[in-house]
């Protein structure tokens, strides 16, 4: 494993793109973070900087942080691309690379990337938690951290999807035009024509609610109002969704599968 | 045997690519795969590098199936030079030390012997075609693999280029080590290896040693006052394998035990009144041409 750590981290490196991709997903979500923070509006049942205090700084940046997963998933698109279209794939596997050991190595920079995501939400959750939330406690810090691993869990779903996209199409400007589409269009439009009892359970619909929009209401209006808040599903702002034990298994299924048509795909084909 | 293939069969489409090959490549052995554009010689390196993978047949190396840390022992260059672009040479040479294992320093010999050791902080894509092909050669000797798998690789090389790269692959071929390459230069065959299999649209038409199959046969270059009836006697007469006329000339390859003495003969008793005979060795390039005809 470590082999193939540096041997992915030889090839990327001193790649502008992986660069700029990184720094570019750092620098939006610390802007959105830092402009939202700005904010402060708070009116009896409404605090927005609720959103920054502990625990639930960490569900708020987690979601903030999912919109750039889309970045990581185009990031992973273009190395993988790079190697099919640069026949570097086949040279290293002509010198003694398996193809399992290459996926192995785009498994681990999937991983890599994802961790870089927890990183940054992980820091900031902490910077801006201290600075907002006035009763610190132990208990109040760590409450929903957890949601980390689920935020962990998506972005590797986004960039497993974009894998598999550049795995089967070898054409980074088509992979990446489909992968945007199939998220912004072409799941919505099947979604839409299928029953409503299905639309939950498609891949993009299950990978994008693993970190759900915050319960905005609830977390704005405090305790007072826990037992009896406003969601934004009861008020049909958001379709219907699955609950989460359900979600993050049936995602898990859905990062399995598309792995396991990558493999299959890397497997079969000429180089 | 260092590689053995059976029956390799290879399609794109409709189109055979290789064709049921059978090859047997002996330790030590210089072996190249010569045939013209489309005759399926980098199809078949590609299959046996593992990069395409055949429709039918089989292949063994070292006589084992062929496994990722087989290919550890061979260095390759198919096609063209496929390397990371935005990599510095040194870089891309650590990305294939990484896969085979190779120490580093290695990377500092194989620049040098390459002569790429003043550029080895450029980066790929500011490299001229033949810069690149000695980058891939680089490649193909880290590690000190046992045998060499080229494809063309004086392509895009200058005169200058071609022979440097021809020596060293002879260096290599003398320190024991096998090579198997394509080409569809004869010279470049005729120079470095000792034996050849001869393709032509996917198939084998011939294979042996090169001084054997290749062999020079002598051509007798007649100029007299009827060629065209001499020509039509001779081969009536059965005393050549083959005549051609040539602007003013008769070229012929005479039959077995015939010599330039019955050809003249046979013009006396013809009354066809030769003004010129002289004996030429055919070109490889010619015995090539009429293999694959």
């Amino acid at each position: 494993m470590k082999r193939l750590i540096r041997l992915e981290w030889t090839k990327i490196s001193s790649y502008g793109f992986f660069r700029v991709i990184l720094i570019l997903t750092l620098s939006l979500f610390l802007l959105v973070i830092f402009v939202f923070s700005r904010i402060d509006i708070s009116i009896p049942g409404f605090t927005w900087r609720n959103l920054f205090r502990f625990p639930d700084v960490w569900s708020s940046f987690s979601w903030v942080a999912s919109w750039f997963n889309l970045l990581l998933g185009i990031l992973v698109i273009t190395i993988a691309g790079n190697e099919f279209t640069g026949k570097t794939l086949r040279q290293q596997v002509m010198t003694g690379l398996s193809r399992e050991e290459w996926l192995a190595g785009k498994g681990l920079l999937i991983l890599g990337l994802a961790l870089f995501g927890v990183l940054m939400v992980t820091l900031a959750g902490f910077t801006f938690g201290f600075i907002f939330t006035n009763d610190l406690n132990l208990g109040i810090i760590f409450e929903k951290m957890p949601i980390l691993i689920v935020y962990l869990m998506q972005a590797i779903g986004y960039m497993m999807l974009g894998l598999l996209f550049i795995s089967v199409l070898r054409s980074n400007a088509l992979a990446i035009i489909l992968y945007l589409l199939y998220f912004i269009m072409i799941e919505p439009i099947i979604r839409g024509l299928c029953p409503v009892e299905i639309r939950p359970w498609f891949p993009v619909k299950i990978i994008s609610h693993l970190t759900p929009l915050p319960e905005f209401f609830k977390i704005t209006s405090g305790e007072a109002l826990d037992n009896n808040y406003l969601s934004f599903e009861s008020i049909g702002l958001v379709p219907r969704q699955l609950e989460g034990s359900i979600t993050i298994i049936m995602a898990l299924v859905y990062i399995s599968v598309f792995s396991l048509i990558t493999y299959l795909v890397v497997k079969k084909r000429d180089l | 045997m260092i590689l053995e293939t059976k029956q390799l069969s290879k399609k794109y489409g409709p189109i055979k690519a290789v064709d049921d090959l059978s090859l047997s490549v002996e330790k030590g052995t210089a072996f190249a795969l010569l045939g013209p554009n489309g005759s399926g010689k980098t199809t078949t390196l590609g299959m046996v590098m593992s990069a395409l993978k055949p429709d039918r047949g089989s292949f063994k190396w070292f006589g084992e199936e062929p496994h990722p840390e087989t290919y550890k022992r061979i260095g390759s260059l198919i096609e063209i030079p496929n390397f990371f672009n935005y990599l510095s040479l040194k870089r891309n040479l650590e990305v294939i030390a990484r896969i085979r294992g190779t120490e580093a320093s290695d990377i500092q010999r194989v620049l040098d012997e390459t002569g790429l050791l003043k550029r080895s902080s450029s980066r790929f894509d500011t490299l001229s075609l033949g810069m690149k092909q000695r980058l891939a050669l680089a490649a193909a000797l880290l590690g000190h693999p046992e045998v060499l798998v080229l494809d063309e690789p004086a392509n895009g090389l200058d005169p200058e280029g071609i022979a440097e790269v021809r020596n060293l692959i002879i260096e290599q071929k003398n320190q024991g080590k096998t090579i198997i390459m394509a080409s569809h230069i004869l010279d470049e065959v005729e120079k470095v290896c000792n034996h050849v299999a001869i393709l032509k649209k996917g198939r084998k038409l011939a294979s042996g040693k090169v001084n054997e199959l290749l062999v020079t046969d002598d051509i007798i270059v007649i100029d007299s006052n009827n060629n065209e009836s001499l020509k039509k006697g001779l081969v009536e007469k059965g005393l050549v394998k083959s005549a051609e006329l040539k602007d003013n000339t008769l070229e012929i390859i005479p039959a077995s035990g015939v010599s330039s003495g019955h050809i003249n003969s046979f013009a006396n008793e013809k009354g066809i009144v030769i003004n010129q005979l002289y004996i030429r060795k055919s070109t490889l390039e010619e015995q090539f041409l009429e293999l694959v005809k």
